[in-house]
């Protein structure tokens, strides 16, 4: 060592150097490993975390069909408008312009504003004037995005059935929120970049999934019939709530669930929870009569009793465990068809109590009741059924005339397709199907009545359901509800029911409040329909026979003519039956159900005999008659050019007529005054969007392609002033 | 002499291998300064090729004057850079605190960025004159001083960060002109004693630099900040980077001054672990360039020039890479052929200049 000379000494050093360097880049690349690969994803994260503001794009949500797709449900984009705070020079003044054409705080919009730097919603689905007049401001940091709305065309057509939305897409009630899941689809992400003072500096947008289409057993048409003779009936008899279901008896599909009171899902500032609940599928109430129903079957299918057999009714009063039960009117000795027909309670308990607890229990459970029907509605209720350890003494017999128990209208709508569809139980369905979302192609297998049954079973034989046909159509022809349907030419039956409704208050059952039910079926051999109908707390006239067979009748007539069911009874001979009728109830201009009705039970069998004695004579007015009434919508909402009525009317009248076409845009007169555009030939979804572009408001009604506008298009309208809109296939 | 020297010896790998960074660096410069609003009307890149260009000219200037004759007049040039400095200290421009500045018509002088090199050729004309295998403590108090007073008076300014790379001649003089082992462990010993006194008479800043470095998390928004952004940006861009203009942390201005100290950071973000292993590998290669240089150099004055040059260029490298991956405390000093700036581009050349000067000179003696 000593012997080297500095030279050597100096370049050994430098040796020494250079491993000094290599040990220092390779320690600098051991940090950048550490750095940028192991702990990459941290860094990531947190550079991500610092930098991007995320807010959801809703998706597209997935449009309601019925059966024949029709809309029922459907998104339209409209404007929703936000701000880029540190974009925006006066935010006082910025607020100050929105909070006016916004009409809401101003104060607030600011305090959004200066909450963040990158991104706040100023306010969210503008009609499309308001988004109009934003973007004239022509504001600097003030941006559009295009969420969907939803919309309701036939606006409180199947309300409770579709349920409504909140702001953000959530489905709140109905199948929108039984199948939210399904229809809302995947949100998509806007991501805006902020650089370190928080200024915006770039956005990525990832597009939302739409959700997926669902398409409905409803029938639009169907609905609309049942829910114009549902209000017809509420009118009538002043309930404060009703229900009617449409079903397929076979299959179980429910062609139309309608209720009352109802609201219209497109205006959600305004529900109430009586309307928003879908009575028929969550309220529980006492049937009565109509259960006597599954005593009866029970009975005749354990050979406990045959239709013939005679009963002693006692004239009226029965005695079950030291209590005494009386029927509504006294009878005497009838055969089990018109303990039915007439619904003696003393007669069902009778036969009810031959079956004896096990038994009973065992039909009541198998006709689904004490379960949940399984349709896809949100908070179906099972009804209120006592296990036999909870029975007491006169529970048999209390149960044996619809007492002590509690249905839902679609259990009851259950019940009596079990007996139409020859003893086997078919569980409900309102869902067709969801199809993807995109370009909606009608399946012909959901426009024919044809889907398969979800689950089936047997509950009684097909003989022991023949002879309850028989016994229900008795009912209907010189039973309760005698003289209350309207149906020529077809046969009907079914069962009413009376229910006194037990007041909150004392626990007892009330004098002067009633559940009024009908629920039956048609034609009687081959049931095409099931109808369910119940009004609650009928003002007058409340009996079953009385509120609800007329209801039943009306709706069962429309249907079964939508679908040309072929008729199994003369219709001349029931035509001319009815107009008779009509002129022995008065001489009004109204043909009133309930004035038939109120003749006819008054005179007995007097009334009809009447009629029946005058079947010879020709009938002056019959051409009039025959002629299906054609009742003036209440609502335009609801009448359907292809429901019934217009389906009778003549197809060829042309629409044409207002088919103008300008070129769809809209003008916008100095003065106010808007032009309407043409909307003739444009689908549902076109219309709507273009009425929301023009900022008119629209009244749609039937589905389809527009054929007809009113005001035809070039009129000059006031804003707020409705164009209605007709369509058809 | 002059006649025989020849272009043919010119080191060219050398210079491709610096062109090849400056390649980068300008690359990154115009993606940092592109999307943001401070700069996106500056057009640094462009100043940036000007300043390479103007090097390069200065760098073949200079390889033409023998290294002997600017060792011969080493003194005057540091007399001169003491003058200069003291100059800055009495007329200065003050920006931000401290005068570093001289303002003339049309652009700034900063003086200290010219005393590293004149430094390096007054460190190797002393040891030119000491042929003993081992430094005398007399020699090492003489060499010391050459290099302490400027230190002080840079210091003085403050720029901490330029008076700390006079430094590295001093020490790569020492170590290669032979300083005993003992002396060394007394420096060490001594300076070890001194940095709690100079801590207390730091500038705030320069103290919550350290304390920021030593507790990062302890410090988000200030000089910790800066170096947490810069941890994130490096570790955001992963093995491949996010590619060119498409790093967030460079493009959003979270790094700070992503074109010149913080290169590295915008650089690693855009490129990965990849890239940033490639640009070391390109510095190292430099690095390794010079040392052969050195050690092939005619004489030792001139190996110690070089191996000089080594001594400021590994420094700075070292610190400002070390700073970005979180070793080092922020010290303001720039990445050398990376960052942007006209006196750091220009001494970059200017010692290349010589290094060539002294290579093509190697087999004329």
């Amino acid at each position: 060592m000593a012997a080297k000379s500095p030279e050597h000494n100096s370049q050994r050093r430098v040796y020494w150097l250079g491993g000094l360097l290599l040990a220092w880049a390779a320690l600098i690349a051991l940090r950048l490993v550490q750095l940028q690969v192991v702990r990459y994803g941290e860094f990531h994260e947190r550079a991500q975390k610092q930098q991007q503001r995320t807010f959801e794009v809703s998706p597209r949500r997935g449009n309601i069909y019925d059966r024949n797709g029709h809309e029922l449900a459907m998104s339209v984009n409209v404007d929703s408008v936000f701000a880029v705070p540190s974009e925006v020079r006066d935010q006082e003044v910025a607020a100050t312009l929105l909070g006016k054409i916004l009409k809401t705080d101003s104060r607030e919009i600011l305090a959004r504003m200066k909450a963040s730097h990158a991104f706040c919603w100023v306010a969210r689905k503008l009609d499309a004037q308001t988004a109009e007049r934003i973007r004239a401001l022509n504001l600097q940091g003030i941006y559009f995005q295009k969420e969907p709305r939803r919309f309701y065309p036939n606006r409180d057509l199947a309300a409770q059935v579709l349920g409504y939305v909140g702001m953000d897409d959530d489905g709140l009630s109905g199948v929108e929120l039984a199948f939210d899941n399904e229809l809302h689809g995947i949100p998509g992400k806007m991501a805006i970049q902020r650089d370190a003072r928080g200024r915006y500096f770039s956005s990525v947008e990832h597009q939302p999934e739409p959700g997926q289409n669902l398409v409905l057993t409803i029938d639009e048409n169907i609905q609309a019939i049942a829910e114009r003779e549902l209000e017809r009936g509420m009118q009538e008899t002043h309930a404060i709530g009703g229900t009617a279901i449409v079903e397929n008896p076979a299959t179980g599909e429910i062609l139309a669930l309608a209720n009352r009171p109802n609201f219209n899902p497109n205006d959600t500032r305004h529900i109430t929870p009586a309307q928003l609940k879908n009575r028929a599928v969550t309220d529980i109430y006492e049937p009565g009569s109509t259960f006597k129903i599954v005593t009866i079957a029970a009975a005749l299918e354990e050979h406990l009793t045959r239709p013939e057999e005679p009963i002693d009714c006692q004239m009226g009063s029965i005695v079950v465990a030291g209590q005494r039960i009386h029927d509504s009117r006294p009878h005497g000795v009838l055969d089990v068809t018109h303990v039915i027909a007439e619904s003696s309670d003393v007669g069902s308990i009778k036969i009810g109590m031959r079956l004896g607890e096990q038994k009973f229990d065992r039909y009541v459970r198998a006709f689904g009741f004490g379960s949940q029907s399984g349709i896809e509605l949100p908070a179906e209720t099972r009804g209120l059924y006592k296990p036999i350890s909870r029975w007491s003494k006169v529970s048999m017999a209390a149960m044996s005339m619809g007492q002590e128990i509690g249905i839902s209208a679609v259990q009851l709508a259950g019940l009596i397709s079990t007996i139409a569809n020859g003893g086997i139980y078919t569980s409900p369905r309102i869902v067709a199907a969801d199809v993807p979302n995109g370009r909606f192609e009608v399946n012909p297998a959901f426009q024919s009545t044809s889907l398969s049954p979800v689950t089936q079973h047997r509950v009684i034989s097909d003989d022991t359901a023949q002879e309850m046909k028989q016994m229900l159509r008795a009912v209907v022809l010189d039973g309760t509800a005698r003289g209350h349907i309207d149906l020529p030419g077809y046969s009907a039956a079914g069962k009413t029911g009376t229910a006194q409704k037990v007041d909150p208050a004392t626990h007892a059952y009330s004098k002067t409040k009633y559940v009024g039910s009908f629920a039956g079926f048609a034609p009687v051999d081959h049931p095409a329909v099931v109808i369910a109908v119940i009004f609650d707390s009928a003002v007058g006239l409340h009996q079953g026979g009385q509120v609800a067979a007329p209801v039943f009748g009306r709706i069962a007539k429309q249907v079964l003519a939508y679908w040309n069911v072929p008729h199994d009874l003369d219709l001349n001979q029931d035509q001319r039956k009815r107009v008779l009728r009509a002129g022995i109830a008065d001489e009004g201009d109204e043909t009133s159900p309930d004035h038939i009705g109120g003749v006819v039970d008054e005179g007995t069998n007097s009334g009809m005999a009447n009629v029946e004695a005058q079947l010879t004579a020709p009938a002056a007015s019959s051409q009039v008659a025959a002629t299906p009434q054609v009742q003036p919508a209440k609502l335009a909402a609801k009448e359907h050019p292809k429901s019934v009525v217009a389906a009778e009317s003549q197809p060829g009248v042309s629409l044409a007529d207002h088919a103008v076409e300008a070129d769809g845009s809209v003008v916008v007169d100095v003065d106010g005054t808007q032009v309407v555009p043409a909307f003739v030939g444009k689908s549902m979804r076109a219309v709507v969007e273009m009425a929301e572009r023009a900022s008119i408001e629209i009244e749609p009604s039937g589905s389809g392609v527009a054929r007809e506008q009113s005001p035809p298009p070039g009129t000059h309208i006031v804003p707020g002033q409705k164009v209605t809109v007709r369509f058809s296939r | 002499m002059a006649k025989n020297i020849s272009f043919k010896d010119f080191d060219w790998v050398l210079l491709a291998l610096c062109l090849l960074i400056c390649a980068l660096g300008t690359m990154e410069i115009y993606s940092a300064t592109i999307n943001a609003p401070k700069f996106a009307e500056s057009h640094l890149h462009i100043k940036q090729l000007y300043w390479i260009v103007a090097g390069l000219t200065l760098m073949f200037f200079v390889s033409l004057i023998n290294y002997e004759v600017l060792l011969d007049n080493a003194p005057w040039f540091y007399l001169a850079s003491i003058f200069s400095l003291m100059a800055v200290l009495l007329f200065g421009r003050k920006v931000l605190g401290a005068r570093r500045w001289i303002a003339f018509p049309g652009f700034h002088f900063q003086p200290s960025e010219w005393v590293k090199l004149i430094l390096v050729l007054a460190i190797a004309r002393f040891f030119m004159d000491v042929r003993n295998r081992e430094l005398s403590l007399g020699e090492l108090i003489k060499a010391g001083l050459i290099v302490l007073v400027p230190f002080a008076l840079v210091m003085k300014q403050p720029d901490m960060g330029t008076a700390l790379t006079y430094l590295p001649p001093l020490l790569m003089g020492l170590f290669l002109g032979g300083m005993k082992m003992r002396h060394a462990l007394v420096i060490v010993l001594l300076v070890g004693l001194v940095t709690p006194i100079a801590y207390k008479h730091m500038k705030p800043y320069q103290q919550q630099r350290l304390t920021s470095f030593l507790h990062p998390e302890e410090d988000s928004q200030g000089s910790g900040y800066q170096v947490e952004q810069a941890k994130i940006a490096v570790g955001a861009g992963g093995i491949w980077g996010r590619g060119l203009t498409k790093g967030t942390q460079t493009q959003g201005s979270f790094i700070p001054e992503p074109h010149n100290d913080f290169i590295m950071a915008a650089f690693a973000e855009e490129h990965g672990f990849v890239g940033a292993v490639v640009l070391l590998l390109l510095y190292f290669l430099v690095l390794m360039r010079l040392i052969h240089n050195a050690q092939t150099a005619p004489d030792r004055a001139g190996a110690f020039v070089v191996m000089g040059i080594v001594a400021v260029l590994a420094f700075h490298i070292l610190i400002n890479v070390g700073m970005v991956v979180g070793f080092m405390p922020v010290t303001g000093i720039p990445l050398p052929l990376m960052s942007y700036g006209g006196s750091s581009v220009l001494f970059m050349f200017l010692a290349l200049g010589i290094v060539n000067n002294i290579r093509m000179r190697r087999f004329v003696n």
